[in-house]
């Protein structure tokens, strides 16, 4: 179904589209990678060389991936200067995928008009290799009027920018919900998650033809609420696991959008790369290994 | 083939709460949120003052100044009697809450500074800046304080970050991005300089810390001596200092007690030297050590100090010999006639006290009955606290319910 790419840019698949109608068939392109780098535990792990100092690590990420998400800019506000630096660092192909600070999302700031200009003006200097901005919404923001107000507000501010939203609580999985943000070209994010109660579902929603964004967090039932990222996000997928996903999900997502970013959260004793390169393989049809 | 190791790069965690003192007293007391506190020993006629809040530092109080100046410049300030033992205690609980992350904790005397070593710790934990993030959370909502947490891979680093984003917020410096970091900040922001040292650099026009790092160690050394190791390092982010780790046997007792006015009264000097004996005594005999020396230190009006000790060959905890060893010291150490600002007493080269019985007939039936007479009132202090119970000879100060007039220094 998808074929390698022909430009040096690792685990990025171009996926076959069949042709609907009259339309000829056509290529999406899809992007895989990790939610953050720069993990200490991955050189532990033998992801990165003994020895891999934190400067080092962008360049050999991007010998196996195409895209990464920084999540640094959700611990803090995004800093040009240092955004600046690790572009220039990074290898030409890579792009970037980056959180909206948590003082947008998770602890909002009564100043957060401020905060989203000073977001802005810290990401500048990615540019056009930026992909998105990802608004991440806590558990507990629900679809009350007062936050549906705010997200609107957010939205506002950020709209002329790429944006993609990622719900956590199950109350926004609703078609009206959709219908606005295809109105405003803003990605929906898919996740994959342990089935919990009131989790947002496992969905193909796709509201921005530009873009899918799917978000691979691992299925660690028991971790999940447990407060420690090390349990949360402790989890390695299966070759089923990825191809169920791939037949489900990315195939009819791809079908419906001009290109499409695959993120691995499971980053646990470097299992997002791992599971990163194994699902590039899958869709490159490279892949026919069991788990 | 040899095995060897490598060094791993660090990360370590500032935690800093800004102004701790009316921080912990806005906890207990929500009133105090959003206005101007001072706090200062309010019975001293000479008190300065001991912490205040940002809305008074804006109006230009400051640590250390006479609370009568402080009051004139913000009228409109509460004014609050500080209460150490409550930062003791508020410091420890914050000190609970890290030691979840860490067993390498620094933490400074009731001033809400706190290095956490979370090197190597990523895979029970997670990732370094998660735990800052974490912790914060944690001491907002089960404490109700807001610390600034910075990440760095030296304590030097950590620290010069917190001090940038203060009095809120929080600052990530990649490892590598040390020197680029410091470099356009101004160079009081670089930790352990003193104000000799600033001067000094200021007459070389050297405002930021970019500037003192272009400069050799052999260019240093000439106007700054044995200090250029030091300044040459740290203006390149350079640190290899690991945190103290805090120990149950201390290396010093120390105590101390400024008077109100300036004294040359030998009975009121004599009664504060007995009473911060008998909590030097208590506290020996409380980590089961004893003492071979006893220094004080005299601070007189004029600014001018004097430092003198007494010292025995077989240690002692007992209130009677070290009140004799304080005295020795005084004695020898009063030797102006200007009057005294200050009185500390150290009690040092510590060890602990043997449990081996003594080979020679039992000590007078008197020692015994001042050994049973201190013990009872160690009970009764242990019990009640200190201020419940003395001899006869100690100065009576005015002690808080729940605090000392005295602050321990060790």
């Amino acid at each position: 179904m998808g074929s390698e790419n022909k430009d040096h840019c690792p685990a990025k698949v171009d996926i076959s589209v069949a042709p609907g109608g009259t339309e000829p068939g056509r290529a999406c392109p899809v992007y895989v990678g990790t939610c953050g780098y720069s993990y200490t535990e991955w050189v532990d792990s033998g992801f990165y060389p003994e020895g891999t100092k934190s400067t080092e690590m962008l360049g050999l990420y991007g010998r196996c991936f195409s895209v990464v998400e920084l999540n640094y800019t959700w611990y803090q506000m995004a800093r040009a200067d240092a955004l600046a630096r690790m572009v220039e660092k990074a290898p030409a192909h890579l792009l970037f995928a980056a959180k909206l600070t948590r003082t947008m999302t998770h602890e909002r700031a009564d100043n957060w008009q401020e905060q989203l200009q000073l977001y802005r003006q810290g990401i500048a200097p990615l540019k056009k290799r930026l992909v998105t901005i990802l608004i991440q919404l806590p558990p507990d923001f629900d679809r009350s009027i007062a936050n549906r107000n705010y997200l609107a507000a957010l939205l506002d501010g950020l709209h002329d920018l790429p944006v993609a939203v990622e719900f956590r609580h199950g109350s926004w999985a609703i078609d009206p919900v959709f219908a606005e943000l295809e109105r405003r070209r803003v990605t929906l994010v898919a996740v994959d998650e342990p089935s919990l109660p009131g989790l947002f579902p496992s969905l193909d929603v796709v509201t921005n033809p530009a873009l899918f964004y799917v978000r691979f967090h691992g299925r660690n039932q028991e971790g999940w609420r447990s407060g420690n990222m090390q349990k949360k996000f402790n989890y390695d997928y299966s070759d089923q696991e990825l191809r169920a996903w791939c037949d489900s999900y990315i195939y009819p997502m791809a079908a419906r959008a001009d290109r499409g970013i695959l993120l691995f959260n499971n980053h646990v004793r470097a299992q997002a790369p791992k599971n990163g390169k194994k699902l590039a393989a899958i869709l490159a049809g490279l892949h026919h290994g069991g788990r | 083939m040899s095995q060897g190791f490598r060094l791993r790069e660090r990360a370590v965690l500032h935690f800093n709460v800004a102004d701790f003192a009316v921080a912990v007293e806005r906890v207990t007391d929500s009133s105090l949120r959003q206005r101007p506190v001072i706090i200062a020993p309010l019975q001293a006629a000479r008190a300065v003052v001991y912490d205040m809040s940002e809305e008074a530092y804006g109006e230009g109080v400051r640590k250390g100044m006479p609370l009568r100046q402080a009051t004139r410049i913000c009228r409109g300030a509460e004014l609050i009697a500080p209460r150490v033992t409550l930062y003791q205690k508020a410091m420890q609980a914050f000190v609970k809450e890290l030691q979840g992350y860490s067993p390498l904790i620094e933490c400074g005397q009731a001033d809400g500074h706190f290095f956490v070593d979370v090197t190597g710790t990523h895979r029970l934990y997670g990732p370094a800046p998660d735990v800052g993030w974490r912790v914060r959370r944690q001491a907002r909502s089960s404490l109700g304080i807001n610390p600034i947490w910075t990440l760095g891979t030296s304590k030097l680093v950590s620290k010069v970050a917190s001090r940038l984003v203060k009095p809120v917020g929080e600052y990530i410096v990649t490892a590598g991005d040390e020197a680029i970091f410091l470099d356009p900040l101004p160079i009081g922001l670089l930790p352990g300089l003193s104000d000799k040292e600033l001067l000094k650099l200021q007459e070389f026009r050297l405002t930021t810390i970019g500037a003192l790092a272009k400069l050799s160690r052999q260019q240093l050394m000439v106007p700054f001596g044995s200090r250029c190791d030091y300044l040459h390092a740290a203006s390149r982010g350079v640190d290899d200092s690991r945190g103290c780790l805090p120990t149950t046997d201390t290396e010093s007792i120390d105590y101390e007690h400024s008077f109100a006015d300036d004294t040359n009264d030998q009975r009121q000097v004599e009664g504060v030297v007995s009473t911060l004996v008998s909590r030097a005594g208590f506290q020996l005999r409380a980590q089961q050590q004893v003492t071979r020396r006893v220094g004080i230190w005299l601070r007189y009006s004029d600014g001018g100090h004097v430092v003198r000790q007494a010292s025995c060959k077989v240690g002692t905890a007992g209130d009677i010999l070290l009140h004799k060893l304080a005295l020795t010291a005084l004695q020898r150490a009063w030797i102006r006639r200007t009057r005294i600002r200050s009185c500390r007493l150290v009690c040092d080269r510590l060890q602990r006290q043997s449990p081996q019985l003594s080979l020679f007939p039992e000590p007078e039936k008197r020692q015994l009955q001042q050994k049973k007479v201190t013990g009872a009132m160690d009970t009764l202090r242990r019990r009640f606290g200190h201020q419940v119970i003395g001899v006869g000879r100690q100065y009576p100060m005015h002690i808080p319910a729940d605090d000392s007039g005295e602050s321990p220094i060790h």
